[in-house]
């Protein structure tokens, strides 16, 4: 669905991707992590065409997004984390947008609205952030396309939005579409994106399913710091140290904290790589 | 189909700020129109009011319209993305602008014109007993007046895809400036093509003959239709197609306002 080879993208004269190498198949919710600029957005804006790579290859469901071709468009929807809405009614904006994507679901919308508490008599302007968010989240899922991305989603959702995003998001999940989820929020996003796709330095440095990390590496609480070549993080915390160590065959799965995870893949890249080559 | 879908969109997404531009132009021809009227009662001029000022409207007025016509789509960090991610190819988004700016605009201003004039003159009937006179879109070189808008608009339009912001101020700018250069080469030309009529580097001999035009005919012809060329065909295609690639290349990297 998505291939990136050997990217190279600067801003200016400072370069942000290296060879970044990145493959994508359909039927799965990914999570796109990284540290404040490593380039989430940037990733994002190249595979919908709204940047072009200086350097590689890319090839977003069949096509050079740099085409921005409408075949491509019609089967991609990107909600950005700033947005701007046109000054009209929600059901106006429907009618105008709606016809530019072939496999609208007028009644999905319908449903996504209603679940989100939104008036679609409203006009868009007079929205809160938050609600804007939504409109739009129901727009694009609602748009069926085979591509979803969303930056940074549940950022400006109350509480209880945040874990209705969760629910509409897996019930708007098939085997045809892919989303790509990028987010700081990672406790807003546990059960929902899987794999996980780290990048770091430029480079893709984790891409990895929650379930292969978990045959590979548990994540425990000690009492003391742990010490040894097994240990690929440790954090101190209020009752011990959180550690994240290699799996051998005598220790039971333990589930993959993704802010653990995180954090040990940014301290400790280098016990990933293997991770990475696998699902390439 | 697809196109049309666009240029519905343009005209929805900007009929409010073109509702307040048309009602400004009803107001300005209604405050004119009236005093006019009072004016010639008085025992002034009668003058078309519609005439005089459908140029202004026209040319100024559709030329800034170009210019930032593309603006929020293109160079607007946060507008960008709707038009850059909208399923439509990157010849109809630019085309919708490109045709409502140049086609659109005249055929709209002309009918609001002449809408315009219907209410107003039918007023002033009522109110100062003067003679009906509407705005006539068929006399005074209207057609030409929109043809010269079609060449013009085209540089304007290149202007708005081309500046990242002040798009009408820099379009001006530029075209004063290659105007200025222009105007120096020309002076060289002219110095080098008729060299044997000068006397010093731009001193004309006094017994320069007043037809040289006729003399050289067939030079000037050839020019006039060198000019007419560029003018007419080369102008306008080379500022279209020159904005369509500057559409096509644009990114998110440009976005500035």
């Amino acid at each position: 669905m998505i291939h990136m080879h050997n990217i190279g993208f600067q801003y200016g004269k400072k370069p942000l991707f290296n060879a970044l190498d990145l493959a994508i198949q359909k039927g799965n919710i990914y999570g796109l992590l990284g540290m404040n600029g490593a380039g989430k957005t940037t990733l994002l804006k190249i595979l919908s065409g709204q940047l072009f790579p200086q350097e590689g290859d890319v090839q977003v469901l069949g096509y050079n997004p740099v085409l921005r071709q409408k075949a491509m468009l019609e089967d991609l929807f990107h909600l950005p984390e700033e947005f701007f809405l046109p000054s009209m009614r929600g059901d106006h904006y429907l009618t105008l947008y709606a016809p530019f994507y072939p496999k609208f679901d007028h009644t999905a919308f319908q449903n996504y609205c209603t679940d989100f508490g939104l008036d679609l008599k409203q006009k868009l302007h007079e929205l809160s952030f938050g609600q804007k968010k939504k409109f739009l989240l129901s727009f694009g899922l609602a748009s069926q396309t085979a591509l979803v991305i969303l930056d940074e989603p549940t950022n400006g959702l109350d509480i209880p939005s945040k874990s209705q995003f969760r629910r509409t998001v897996a019930s708007a999940m098939t085997q045809e579409r892919t989303f790509i989820i990028s987010t700081h929020q990672v406790r807003d996003m546990e059960n929902l994106i899987d794999p996980i796709i780290i990048i770091h330095s430029g480079r893709v440095v984790l891409e990895a399913s929650l379930a292969s990390l978990a045959q590979q590496f548990i994540i425990e609480v000690e009492k003391s710091e742990p010490t040894g070549s097994h240990i690929i993080y440790s954090e101190k915390i209020p009752s011990g140290w959180v550690t994240m160590q290699q799996r051998n065959e005598e220790s039971l799965e333990t589930p993959i904290d993704l802010e653990t995870l995180f954090n040990a893949v940014i301290a400790n890249p280098q016990a990933f790589t293997h991770m990475r080559r696998e699902t390439l | 189909m697809n196109f049309l879908r666009v240029i519905n969109k343009e005209i929805q997404e900007n009929k409010r700020s073109l509702l307040i531009y048309s009602l400004t132009i009803f107001l300005v021809l209604f405050m004119q129109g009236m005093f006019t009227a009072f004016m010639t009662r008085q025992g002034g001029y009668s003058t078309s009011v519609y005439t005089g000022m459908f140029p202004g409207f026209l040319f100024l007025g559709g030329f800034i319209l170009t210019s930032v016509f593309f603006a929020q789509d293109m160079f607007s960090r946060t507008g960008q993305h709707n038009w850059l991610t909208l399923p439509a190819s990157q010849a109809h988004k630019f085309l919708a602008k490109g045709i409502l700016t140049a086609l659109a605009y005249p055929i709209a201003l002309t009918l609001l014109f002449f809408g315009s004039s219907i209410i107003i003159e039918s007023l002033t009937l009522i109110l100062f007993k003067d003679p009906i006179s509407l705005f006539n879109p068929f006399v005074n070189n209207t057609g030409k007046m929109f043809l010269h808008y079609g060449v013009n608009q085209s540089i304007f339009l290149l202007g708005a895809t081309y500046f990242r912001k002040a798009h009408f101020i820099k379009t001006v700018l530029a075209l004063s400036l290659i105007g200025i250069a222009l105007s120096i080469i020309a002076a060289f030309f002219i110095r080098v093509a008729f060299a044997p009529y000068f006397t010093t580097m731009f001193g004309v001999r006094l017994s320069f003959p007043v037809n040289i035009m006729q003399t050289h005919s067939t030079l000037t012809t050839v020019a006039r239709w060198i000019a007419n060329l560029l003018y007419w065909g080369i102008l306008p295609i080379f500022c279209w197609f020159t904005a369509y690639l500057r559409v096509k290349e644009v990114q998110a990297t440009d976005a500035v306002q």
